[in-house]
């Protein structure tokens, strides 16, 4: 809280520099954020730009004049169906991966050996990062019908295919996701676990704390947070996850980001394009939603973690 | 006494968890590499898809095609976010917070979303060429290559150090060169080692925008060798994995100089 006050006041103080500088003498206020200019020129080129250019060809029809026409289409079929689907998928790859995550970073957390911590740490910087084809892939091979994943558990007793399973389903694909998503988890969430300070869990325990009166009075509580704002970060990346969705399915789901894929790969009619914008900016302000409380909720915590 | 004996059983169940999930984790690699070295049946099994994967005449021209767009990415993030965020921390600490939020928007922003306006809006010299996807990635890795610069250079108090060095009379070459430079490196490392782990592995915007890299390629190859590709998708990630571990590898033997200093 404090150090959000003295950044508010700092840039308070910076704003009101400016301003005297630029009554003063006019060159210097420029010349003292010289150093910003290529990152923000930068940022503003490969990000804002792009940006910027979505959101203005949305409202655009093919004579190029203004219509609220593509947004309208977003609400009908079968885009509506592709938010809806989509938003599920986030949704529950991120509830199926927040809880196994969760517990698994509870579990190291508890555990304690250093050299374990850094071992799960590597192996989900890797998996969080393998993501897309590569994974896609992994799981066909495994999971496939002659894969090995499939005979062992055929050889448990458990025929996956003889129960209508297929990787190529909207569960098929919670199922590969959490495979990246279980990383993330572990790796968002570690952070707010170690911030339990030991002390806090020996003072419950000597004032007479069960174990899981610390944990429901003390640790829950503590890591709300963090576990509703790494949710919110799991859910928008299986919500815009691409990669791993096409190689996945051959057109049986329809998510937006492959909508957006297909309409960009330019098979399509122009009209077709600023369609593309619409759905992109419907994808932005679905992660918005999600992003701007995770960002604020990490803010928060980040002040009692450090 | 009790509550000892209640962590210990606590710990057992996490211990089995942790088991229980690591197996779940281990299944699908196991299964693709068990077959990614198939040959022909379930029983039979030789390294030929892996021999395959080097045959392909298109292996060794997009690995090095992505590799170029990775070593461009990571020199402009090296000229553009060093500098930056040195300076941020020796004069221009008030500004901190606003290039916090600046550099944490690609997060936000979905990588359909990015790449569709990147193809609308860049011109099109800039989208002729392959590097147009280094300077993307640059954007997509700047969340982490701001925060892992930040942190880096928070520790050490970088405007203390740079303080001392040019009141003792150092030069400014002799402060870049003998305090910044030495001080910053590990950060500098980290966030050049994300930069290549992005552009190694991103698939989205070089699909999106027509580019044929190792990941793209990778998913075309596919189509006509299942086994090849899980060879290649086998193989790639544990290539991932070397680089990683070498990585944190030499994070340890930093830190524990740095302890021992």
């Amino acid at each position: 809280m404090a150090k959000d006050l003295i950044l508010a006041q700092s840039l308070l103080e910076a704003e009101g520099t400016g301003a005297r500088n630029r009554t003063g003498f006019s060159g210097l206020g420029i010349k003292k954020v010289l150093p910003l200019f290529p990152l923000t020129i930068f940022i503003s080129v490969f990000f804002f730009w792009p940006i910027g250019a979505v959101f203005i060809n949305a409202f655009k029809n093919n004579d190029g004049s203004f219509t609220w026409a593509n947004y309208q289409l977003l609400f009908h079929e079968p885009y509506n169906k592709a938010f809806y689907n989509s938003v599920k998928l986030g949704l529950i790859s991120a509830l199926t991966g927040a809880i196994p995550g969760a517990l698994v970073a509870i579990a190291i957390a508890q555990n304690g050996s250093v050299r374990l911590r850094k071992f799960i740490a590597s192996i989900s910087g890797v998996l969080a990062n393998t993501g897309g084809v590569p994974l896609a892939f992994m799981f066909l091979a495994a999971f496939g019908p002659e894969g090995l994943a499939t005979l062992a558990f055929k050889a448990m007793g458990l025929d996956l295919y003889g129960l209508g399973f297929t990787l190529f389903s909207f569960w098929g694909l919670v199922i590969i996701y959490s495979y990246f998503q279980i990383p993330i988890m572990v790796i968002v969430f570690m952070p707010a676990l170690d911030s339990l300070r030991k002390e806090w869990r020996d003072a419950a325990y000597n004032l007479g704390a069960s174990n899981t009166q610390y944990w429901l009075r003390v640790g829950i509580p503590l890591l709300t947070p963090s576990f509703v704002a790494s949710f919110l970060l799991l859910f928008a990346s299986g919500f815009s996850a691409f990669a791993t969705a096409r190689a996945m399915t051959v057109g049986n789901i329809s998510l937006v980001p492959l909508i957006i894929g297909t309409l960009l790969d330019g098979n399509v009619t122009v009209n077709q394009f600023n369609l593309g914008y619409a759905l992109a900016m419907g994808m932005i302000v679905v992660a918005l939603l999600a992003m701007i409380p995770y960002l604020l909720i990490q803010a928060r915590t980040s002040k009692w973690q450090r | 006494m009790a509550a000892l004996k209640k962590r210990s059983i606590t710990q057992s169940i996490s211990g089995l968890l942790l088991l229980l999930i690591g197996v779940l984790i281990a299944l699908p690699l196991v299964g693709a590499a068990e077959f990614s070295l198939r040959d022909g049946g379930r029983d039979k099994h030789s390294f030929k898809s892996y021999a395959w994967i080097f045959q392909q005449a298109d292996f060794i021209t997009n690995a090095v095609t992505t590799i170029e767009i990775a070593v461009v990415a990571v020199l402009v993030t090296f000229i553009l976010m060093v500098p930056t965020v040195a300076w941020l921390h020796i004069y221009g600490k008030r500004y901190i917070k606003f290039v916090e939020v600046l550099t944490v928007l690609p997060l936000i922003i979905p990588v359909v979303a990015l790449a569709t306006g990147a193809a609308l809006a860049l011109p099109a010299w800039l989208q002729s060429t392959k590097y147009v996807l280094s300077m993307m990635y640059v954007v997509l890795a700047m969340p982490f290559t701001f925060r892992a610069l930040d942190i880096g250079m928070r520790g050490v108090q970088l405007e203390i150090l740079v303080a001392a060095g040019r009141n003792l009379g150092a030069p400014w070459r002799a402060v870049i060169l003998k305090v910044i430079t030495p001080v910053i490196l590990p950060s500098i490392f980290a966030a050049l080692f994300l930069t290549v782990a992005l552009s190694l592995g991103e698939f989205t915007l070089a699909q999106l925008l027509h580019w044929t890299t190792f990941p793209t390629w990778v998913a075309v190859a596919a189509q006509g060798n299942i086994l090849g590709a899980t060879a290649l998708s086998v193989g790639s990630l544990l290539t991932a994995w070397v680089l990683l571990f070498s990585f944190t590898f030499f994070d340890r033997k930093k830190t524990n100089h740095q302890e021992e200093e």
